[in-house]
């Protein structure tokens, strides 16, 4: 078994272990998960470090290439008179997602320490959940990533029906149903992308290789990008998110608006924009203007909320659409400044689950109107916060920054298919909604942490506990370290990101037959 | 001559299987009645074992009239296993369900086994007909076979008047065929097939026999009070043995003598497959009790299974029969847990089986892992069943009927979520406690549970059906 295949196995392992745990004791499952995301950090790190190892000295020839090099492969035929085999490795895009979801898993097991309801089933729910995860990051076979794209979707019915909060059943079977009903799309694209290659295979990398015709691009490549945006909150799909948002367990939020929103984004670009370029020319603009309407939709939104997660979920609704709006911009700088929002939004938003979750565990409300003052209380939270806002915001120095910044230049600039005034245009409009995330962040923000506190009701608040400091502070290093040195983040993507562009920017085909 | 009767060692074995459990049943002092579940088990065992051993080989008998070939023998070990499951159901829960009051039960149970396998050997008209026939019959007895109880005597009245008339249509439309063409012999008859308006005719009342058996919309109506009043063992094997059946007689007479139309015959599949699907998962969501909730989920995973005869393509029937396999495996897990739990309860309300992942937790997961595979969720067999039939539409450039039928796996992912529900989300009552399973119980859903679990997850089950049936449009259509 191979390390990639590792990266798949060590959370299902983990489950595994939890679930055949005989003690009743809860601080057993706590560590147990603790440990097995502690030792999957570990192997991202020497995965990353393989891989740039390995990237460093190709760098030139995989951007000139049409087609995502993959390193560290494993490939065992499967169902074979199907073209269906197990097949995995990275390239950048892949190590780039898999650092971010092995970070928000490990925060996400800290901060359900005060888990203690059915703890075991939660703790193997949450990691088999991750397991799908990795899957989907990793595994570059359509049957394959489909499967564990599934896997990812699923365990979050129960996760949220049973330790969730408010109306959680109706949450969660609305979440379920819309993103199975968006998986059927994505089946039909898989199938036909399968059968209208002529290759047999349902390898991605084999798949590639092929010259689709325009007219079956043209309607393959919009149930594929639908299919995909649905799980990236894209308007006016994204009413699942929100109310799955704020009823899941703080884990469960934190994972989904951090990592499963981000399938869609990835998904959209391998399968979408990579496979099918000239259905992505035809249908950039119109998905730019749809994602247009997200970003200010959702911040818009959420300077109305009084829930503080509904608050978070609807700006995740307004960044995840920076995510599709940079793919949508078709160009270098867009596309990379997608990548680069998947992993910021990923950070910043499980950062403000998390903390919403320890707010909540204190003070017993999440409405914005009846808090005030608890800076005074729990300050390591309240600096936290205002990180993870001015993040949000996009404050120059914080990652955030640099994934808006990009998204927009890509935005401004548009590309050669679709008309310039058009998308110059709509990304004057999208920038508004900085203004309007900084209304809200900072009005929301100083109505919780300051002013005159409430003595009586908040007399006995305390401050984060240590496994809630780690939590927070793993992502604050994140969101920081990525704001100032963004340039490790783009040599990790751009050669894997110049493929992508160079099947746009070449004639329909040319790489058939390679 | 010793080899020719090693390829219907099976059908002996089974048929003199039923006539021993007679006899023996009549000599058998009343306190070892429970030992005949035991002994009808090993008799089907013992032929599901010859089957496998006989599994490549092929040959005729009796002048030609019975074939036996790699599809012929999947379809048999797949009536055989849905009636291993369903012996085992009626051992545990004798007791209860009243229903293994003698002996007489496992022997119409085989003798049904008997003409499921002479239906899919036949290969002429008149073994097809009384193979169905022996099929069905003991069938409306089985359903009305708790004396006294209404609602089994519904079923069974309803089985009998529905299966009546559906054979009478059916056999009016064998004899129009038999009139256009002049032959008996499937073959021969679909040599001499051609396109007149009685072949119109004989086509619909053909398809209304079929879609009797097969559940497929809009002859479905009995299903649900049948499969509501039958005993639960017979639920289930009405469920999965005789909807394998329905797909066997499907295969007979679609391919057998239609195997030329059948490419011109897409819209037929479409329509039903659509119709199927669509009204099965509908009424599905609005049913509280469980069997009958059961009824339409069949209905509408027929729906799903006749997909594979558009094409029609080398994976078609592999595909068919591969998603059989696992639909058995899955479909015997649910019943095992309602049997069981009716059994244990006395309850058979979707809501009524609140907080059975506190109780009982592993009787939840297996559930759970069933249904989920039911809906078609990955890594189950039964995902990996119906992505197969997927892929043969979208192969035939349905990509509407591939995206009609996914919706149709999330609807049905609503209605098996209620379940899920009720049984982790919801408390159990503060009265309940762990309730006990029996061995005979746990052993079968161990079986059902690592079936439907590995089945799509080690290839090599669907290879091997593909290696033994790839060559079945030859061997069943003449193409």
């Amino acid at each position: 078994m191979g390390i990639i295949s590792w990266l798949i196995a060590i959370p299902f392992l983990t489950a595994l272990a939890v679930l055949f745990t005989p003690s009743r004791n809860v601080t057993w499952f706590r560590w147990i998960a603790v440990a097995g995301t502690s030792i999957h950090l570990i192997l991202t790190g020497v995965v990353t470090w393989l891989y740039c190892t390995q990237s460093m000295p190709n760098a030139s020839i995989d951007s000139a290439s049409f087609f995502s090099t993959l390193y560290m492969v494993e490939n065992i035929p499967w169902f074979e008179s199907l073209g269906i085999q197990y097949l995995v490795g990275v390239d950048g895009i892949s190590v780039f997602m898999t650092i971010l979801t092995s970070i928000v898993i490990f925060a996400g097991v800290l901060a359900s320490w005060n888990v203690t309801e059915r703890a075991k089933e939660f703790f193997a729910l949450l990691l088999i959940l991750v397991t799908g995860v990795f899957g989907v990051f990793v595994s570059f076979d359509l049957f394959l990533f489909f499967i564990f794209y599934e896997l990812a979707v699923l365990p979050m019915y129960l996760l949220i029906g049973i330790w969730g909060t408010g109306p959680k059943e109706y949450s969660a079977m609305k979440l379920t149903l819309m993103l199975m009903a968006s998986s059927a799309l994505i089946l039909v694209g898989i199938l036909a992308l399968h059968h209208g290659s002529g290759f047999h295979t349902f390898d991605l990398t084999q798949i590639a290789k092929a010259n689709f015709p325009v007219e079956f691009q043209n309607w393959v490549f919009p149930l594929v990008f639908i299919g995909f945006g649905v799980i990236g909150a894209l308007y006016p799909f994204h009413t699942w998110s929100p109310d799955g948002h704020s009823s899941a367990p703080t884990a469960v939020s934190m994972l989904h608006a951090g990592v499963l929103m981000k399938l869609g984004g990835y998904g959209a670009l391998r399968v979408g924009v990579y496979l099918l370029p000239e259905g992505a020319k035809t249908w950039g603009l119109f998905f730019m203007a749809i994602t247009t309407i997200n970003i200010l939709y959702g911040s818009f939104a959420a300077v109305r909320q009084k829930d503080l997660k509904y608050f978070t979920a609807y700006s995740s609704v307004s960044h995840c659409g920076f995510v599709l709006f940079g793919i949508a911009a078709l160009n270098f700088i867009g596309i990379r400044g997608a990548v680069i929002q998947m992993f910021s939004h990923g950070i910043m938003t499980a950062l403000f689950f998390g903390l919403i979750g320890m707010v909540y565990g204190r003070s017993h409300t999440r409405i914005i109107p009846e808090m005030g003052g608890l800076g005074k209380r729990m300050p390591w939270l309240a600096t936290c916060f205002y990180i993870a806002g001015l993040a949000s915001l996009g404050l120059p120095g914080l990652f955030g920054f640099i994934a808006e910044s990009h998204v927009f230049i890509g935005g401004f600039f548009g590309n050669p298919w679709s008309d310039p005034d058009v998308s110059k245009w709509l990304t004057i409009i999208a920038t508004l909604s900085i203004v309007v995330t900084a209304v809200y962040v900072l009005r929301g923000l100083a109505k919780v942490f300051q002013g005159p506190l409430d003595e009586v009701k908040f007399h006995d608040l305390t401050d984060a506990t240590f496994p809630e400091k780690l939590s927070t502070g793993i992502l604050i290093e994140r969101v920081a370290l990525g704001g100032m040195l963004p340039w490790y983040a783009i040599d990790l993507i751009n050669s894997s990101l110049a493929p992508i562009i160079n099947r746009l920017g070449a004639t329909a085909g040319t790489w058939a037959g390679f | 001559m010793g080899g020719v009767l090693m390829l219907i060692l099976p059908e002996i074995i089974v048929a003199l299987s039923g006539f021993a459990l007679l006899v023996i049943d009549l000599f058998l002092p009343e306190n070892k009645k429970h030992l005949l579940a035991p002994m009808a088990l090993i008799g089907i065992l013992a032929a599901l074992v010859s089957l496998i051993a006989i599994l490549p080989e092929s040959g005729t008998l009796f002048g030609g009239r019975f074939v036996i070939n790699s599809i012929t023998t999947w379809f048999k070990i797949l009536f055989l296993l849905g009636a291993a499951f369903t012996v085992a159901l009626v051992w545990h829960a004798k007791k209860h369900e009243q229903i293994a009051s003698g002996g007489e039960f496992f022997v119409i149970l085989l003798f049904t086994q008997v003409g499921m396998m002479a239906l899919i050997s036949a290969t002429e008209l008149i073994t097809l007909y009384i193979g169905l026939e022996l099929s069905t019959i003991p069938l409306f007895a089985l359903a009305a076979w708790r004396r006294g109880d209404n609602l089994s005597g519904e079923a069974g009245l309803k089985y009998v008047l529905y299966g009546a008339l559906a054979s009478a249509l059916l056999l009016y439309g064998l004899g129009i065929l038999y009139g256009i063409t002049g032959h008996f012999e499937l073959n021969l008859m679909r040599d001499h097939l051609a396109t007149s308006p009685a072949l119109w005719l004989a086509a619909a009342l053909i398809i209304s026999g079929v879609g009797f058996k097969l559940t497929l919309t809009p002859f479905h109506m009995w299903a649900a009070d049948v499969y509501q009043g039958a005993p639960t063992p017979v639920t289930a094997y009405l469920s999965v043995a005789s909807k394998c059946a329905g797909l066997a007689f499907m295969f007979q007479l679609f391919l057998g003598v239609f195997g030329g139309q059948l490419s011109e015959w897409h819209w037929l599949i479409e329509l039903l497959a659509t119709a199927t699907m669509t009204l099965g998962n509908l009424v599905a969501i609005v049913q509280n009790n469980i069997k009958r909730f059961m009824a339409f989920s069949s209905i509408s995973q027929a729906g799903n299974l006749i997909l594979g005869f558009l094409g029609p393509y080398p994976e078609g029937a592999p595909s068919m029969l591969f998603y059989l396999l696992g639909y058995a495996f899955t479909n015997m897990a649910v019943f095992g847990v309602i049997v069981w739990y009716a059994d244990a309860t006395g309850r058979s309300n979707i809501d009524e089986y609140k907080g059975l992942s506190r109780t009982n937790p592993l009787m939840a997961l297996v559930m759970a892992l069933a249904l989920f595979g039911l809906a078609g969720v990955p890594p189950m067999a039964g995902f990996v069943g119906k992505f197969f039939l997927f892929s043969i539409a979208a192969k035939a450039g349905m990509h509407w009927l591939v995206a009609v039928a996914a919706i149709n796996s999330t609807v049905s992912l609503y209605y098996y979520l209620r379940i899920v529900r009720a049984m982790y989300i919801e408390p159990p009552d503060a009265s309940f406690s762990r309730l006990p399973v029996s061995p005979v119980m746990q052993t079968t859903l161990w079986v059902a549970t690592l079936g439907l679990v590995f089945l799509g997850i080690l290839p090599f089950f669907y290879d091997i059906i593909l290696r033994t049936t790839g060559n079945w449009m030859t061997v069943f259509a003449g193409m």
